[in-house]
């Protein structure tokens, strides 16, 4: 084990240089710099500590893959926590608070227990978008990417990040390069998102959108984080930087092997043969289309509004983002239980979002008919197939196991939250509850009730906010490599 | 004629027993006895030894045969000796048999130098889907990078006379991106003008596109409005080949095959084929899948035995017309007394094929009809030939017949107002006898 905290000390390490970035910007708009300076130094040193302590061994088998990549999980945001401590902030005083919003904000989640985030300097505001960047892609991809000399196989590591249920299509021979190439489509994808919208903002097109607008909604749009500068979130600015930002968002939530292909390697095939592409579709087009009815029927709001309220939202949501254009909470009871459904819906495998993934609803469905037409014809072997190629019986069974995870957790999460609010008399009902553990769980952000669009997560306690944390950790690691540290058979020699 | 034929199994035996008369015989094997018998039989030289061994071959006199018969029962020994004929023989023709179809693919794609490859799984899937009645399109050649096929049709003799079938050419409808290269009838090859009229039990040569082959091929199955409900047992090598050939040509296919994983196998292998994991004998099986219901069921078990009580069972529960692969060249008889409509030996199968090949003197060329000679010629048109600028339909009509041209990297199915460009790669299918004209005029 001790290869292991190893190779999560040199991450550690590394991340140190990360904050470097916020005390730039600290400098540039005459904020104090310290308390990224501190952080990193911080950092590096219990990185370097790590390191020195266990001698620099690195030899990573399969096993400890998992505790590497839970253990960076949970280091990773408690250092990335820092800033917000040594920057005096107040809403974020309470340490449990600092450290679910840097989990929010690694694992990409976009849920905050700020009330209000423009009370926050630039510097601090820039250093939790930039979280959710790192974390968008993976913290292990970056580093198999960039760190010189990493010899591990680092193929079991990559899959654990970049989530979905079946066997990793490599780019290139090695993983190596596999992710350096993930990463610089991520950073192309990132640039242009802030190059769009930045030119909406000069061109005069939307006043509200300046650069530190711009750069900060690239980095938590292409990472599907959902964080905002604002505490109208997208709301603040007009509708065309909100059809942009959805153009964005949906791309983001393609899985990025096949945009490599697309954008790189010229390959459109891959994507429009894609069964998951299609499907990632349909059911965004499904959530547009059942939200404007919803809404056009009650005459919520105006005809565009309705139309570029109700697909924001669904792409929001669906994707796993977190952002909004509108009070949802504020829409029907049916089109809040629409997005409650579109929560477990997903992206795509292999992209940056988040929670259960269109791909394994699709094989959902074809073991569900499967198992239907097996009941009339016994012996018939029916192998299931996506987009053509035969899908391993392990990886299905794989998938059977991650829902069913994927639901007991979220129903322990929705009852622990309900226990601890009985207790606390905070007033979260049943619904609310349950969708605070799926927008946690799938690393959506915002929920229901007070935890809405424009609201916090603060009402809940400190150990509600635990239990959601706990949630996104395990959400953003598709549950499995925690649970695998849980099992005895897992310690024994 | 001097034949060296590598391997003394049934294959071997049956093209030995066809060809000795008329030809010497060198016949390897490593094993002595089947040697013994052979050599016992028949007037032959045999010599013992690994026929994939360069030594072997040159003690065998390769360098001086003509034909070198590469059929041992396993593909690499074969397909390596193959490749060493054409090295230590460059002029003897080489004709391997492979059991695996991708073999036969990758020689179809010209990525295999040797003469012929015949695959014994594909020859026995035609002869069945032959015997079935469906319409067997063999594919015989592939032009272009796959661009261009020339295909050869049986039109079913019980077929209804309709737009194509029955009609004068010049009338007749016929896919686009394809041409109608020669029509036999009856062992005679007539030249497919305006005028000759495709009928029923002829068989067709067509030259055209992918697409218009399964456009021909729907068309020659006689718009058949059900599909043939086929029933293969075993999903053995041969099971998989007869399914694929019949799924092919629009049966609609179940496979019964008694171990798990290999029924996984076939399934991950043929996804429009059914496939069932069990023994396919029990009673309640038959009854629930309404087997009996089967227009023919085919029986491509690995033992006789099984084939012939299951082909027995199957035809009293109602399937009309059984069709069995034999493993034992004296199981055909005993089949055919119990009452199996047709029993079919791939090896026999196999080595005819072989033998056809080997009785004619030039291996490229077509030998479907005994006494007809043709060549295909693909030919790039020279800048001053002749036939440039002259539109098709104002070319003298003689033997041959240009199916496509290459232009680029498209292939051109000419219609009468088309005409030649210099740097066209024209496929030609000519009688041998007026090959030397085409070339001459082009």
């Amino acid at each position: 084990m001790a290869g292991a905290l190893g190779l999560v000390g040199r991450f550690v390490r590394y991340l140190g240089l990360a904050f470097l970035v916020p005390a730039a910007v600290a400098l540039g708009y005459g904020e104090p710099a310290w308390p990224f300076l501190a952080s990193g130094a911080i950092t590096v040193a219990a990185g370097w500590l790590l390191v020195a302590t266990t001698g620099g061994r690195q030899r990573i088998g399969v096993r400890e893959g998992f505790l590497v990549i839970s253990l960076t999980w949970l280091l990773v945001p408690a250092f990335g926590s820092l800033p917000y401590h040594f920057a005096n902030e107040a809403q974020l005083a309470n340490p449990i608070d600092a450290y679910f919003e840097a989990v929010s904000g690694f694992t990409a989640t976009g849920a905050t227990v700020l009330v209000d985030v423009e009370a926050l300097d630039r510097s601090l505001l820039l250093w939790r978008q930039l979280s959710q960047w790192l974390g968008g892609m993976g913290i292990v991809v970056l580093a198999i990417a960039v760190l010189p000399k990493l010899r591990v196989g680092g193929r079991q590591l990559l899959q654990s990040e970049l989530a979905g249920p079946t066997e990793l299509e490599r780019l290139a021979v090695t993983i190596r390069e596999t992710a350096r190439r993930l990463w610089v489509l991520y950073v192309a994808l990132t640039v242009a998102m802030a190059l769009v919208l930045a030119a909406i903002g000069w061109s005069g097109l939307d006043e509200g959108m300046g650069v530190f607008d711009a750069i900060s909604h690239a980095f938590t749009g292409i990472s599907i984080g959902g964080f905002s500068t604002r505490n109208d979130s997208l709301a603040a600015f007009g509708p065309a930087v909100q059809w942009a930002v959805a153009a964005f968002l949906v791309v983001a939530g393609v899985n990025f092997l096949r945009l490599y292909r697309l954008f790189v390697q010229r390959q459109p095939r891959a994507l429009t043969r894609d069964e998951e592409f299609r499907f990632y579709l349909g059911f965004l087009a499904l959530g547009s289309v059942l939200l404007v009815v919803e809404m056009v029927g009650n005459g919520l709001v105006g005809a565009e509004g309705a139309v570029r309220h109700a697909v924001f939202q669904a792409i929001s949501i669906m994707t796993t983002t977190g952002y909004s254009s509108a009070d949802y909470t504020e829409w029907t009871a049916l089109a809040e239980m629409t997005l409650l459904l579109l929560m477990f819906v997903g992206a795509s495998a292999g992209s940056t979002g988040g929670a259960i993934k269109v791909v394994r609803h699709l094989l959902m469905a074809k073991i569900v008919y499967r198992e239907i037409r097996q009941t009339v014809h016994r012996e018939l072997v029916l192998p299931i197939r996506l987009s053509g190629s035969v899908v391993d019986e392990r990886a299905l069974r794989s998938v059977i196991a991650f829902v069913a995870l994927y639901l007991i957790i979220l129903a322990l999460g929705a009852v622990g939250l309900l226990i601890d609010a009985n207790r606390y008399d905070v007033e979260v009902g049943a619904f609310a509850a349950i969708g605070a553990a799926a927008a946690c769980l799938g690393n959506v952000g915002p929920a229901f009730g007070f935890a809405g669009p424009f609201g916090s997560y603060e009402p809940f306690s400190d150990l509600s906010t635990g239990i959601l944390t706990g949630l996104m950790w395990l959400g953003r690691l598709e549950i499995v490599p925690v649970v695998v540290l849980l099992t005895r058979s897992y310690w024994r020699p | 004629m001097r034949i060296l034929v590598i391997g003394a199994g049934q294959v071997g035996t049956t093209i030995v027993e066809a060809l000795h008369a008329d030809h010497s015989l060198v016949v390897v094997d490593t094993d002595p006895d089947r040697l013994g018998v052979l050599a016992y039989r028949y007037d032959i030289m045999t010599l013992e030894g690994n026929g994939a061994s360069r030594r072997v071959l040159r003690e065998a006199g390769i360098v001086d045969c003509d034909l070198v018969i590469a059929c041992t029962s396993r593909d690499e020994v074969n397909i390596v000796c193959g490749i060493l004929a054409e090295k230590l023989a460059p002029k003897a023709r080489t004709i391997v048999r492979t059991r695996n179809v991708e073999y036969l693919e990758v020689w179809l794609e010209r990525q295999l130098d040797v003469d012929f490859v015949v695959s014994s799984e594909l020859e026995t899937a035609n002869a069945i889907a032959r015997v079935i009645g469906l319409p067997a399109a063999r594919q015989t050649e592939v032009f272009a990078e796959g661009q261009v096929l020339m295909v050869e049709f049986d039109v079913a003799p019980g077929m209804s006379v309709g737009e194509t079938v029955g009609r004068e050419l010049r009338e007749a409808v016929i896919p686009p991106d394809s041409k109608v290269a020669s029509i036999i009838r009856g062992g005679r090859v007539l030249v497919p003008r305006g005028d000759a009229s495709i009928q029923p039990g002829d068989r067709v040569i067509v030259i055209c596109s992918p697409d218009a082959a399964r456009a021909w091929g729907h068309i020659l199955s006689g718009g058949r409005s059900r599909a043939a409900d086929v029933v293969v047992f075993g999903g053995g090598a041969t099971g998989v080949a007869v399914a694929g050939v019949l799924l092919e040509q629009g049966a609609r296919v179940r496979l019964v095959e008694s171990d798990a994983d290999r029924a996984r196998v076939v399934a991950e292998e043929l996804p429009g084929v059914r496939v069932f994991h069990a023994t396919g004998l029990e009673a309640d099986f038959i009854e629930r899948e309404r087997i009996g219901g089967a227009e023919a069921a085919i029986f491509t078990m690995r033992s006789d035995e099984r084939n012939l009580y299951a082909a027995t069972l199957l035809k009293l529960r109602g399937v009309r017309f059984t069709i069995a692969i034999v493993d034992d060249p004296a199981s055909v008889e005993v089949f055919e007394r119990a009452g199996v409509d047709v029993a079919v030996n791939p090896r026999i199968v196999t080595a005819e094929e072989i033998v056809r090949f080997a009785h004619d003197p030039r291996i490229r060329q077509l030998s479907m009809v005994e006494g007809d000679r043709f060549e295909i010629l693909d030919i790039v048109v020279r800048a001053d030939s002749e036939l440039l600028g002259k539109p098709f339909r104002d070319l003298p009509m003689t033997g041959s017949l240009i199916g496509a041209i290459i232009r680029g990297e498209q292939a051109i199915f000419p219609h009468g107002e088309d005409m030649l460009q210099p740097g066209d790669r024209a496929i030609i299918f000519t009688e041998s006898a007026r090959m030397h004209q085409v070339e001459r005029v082009l």
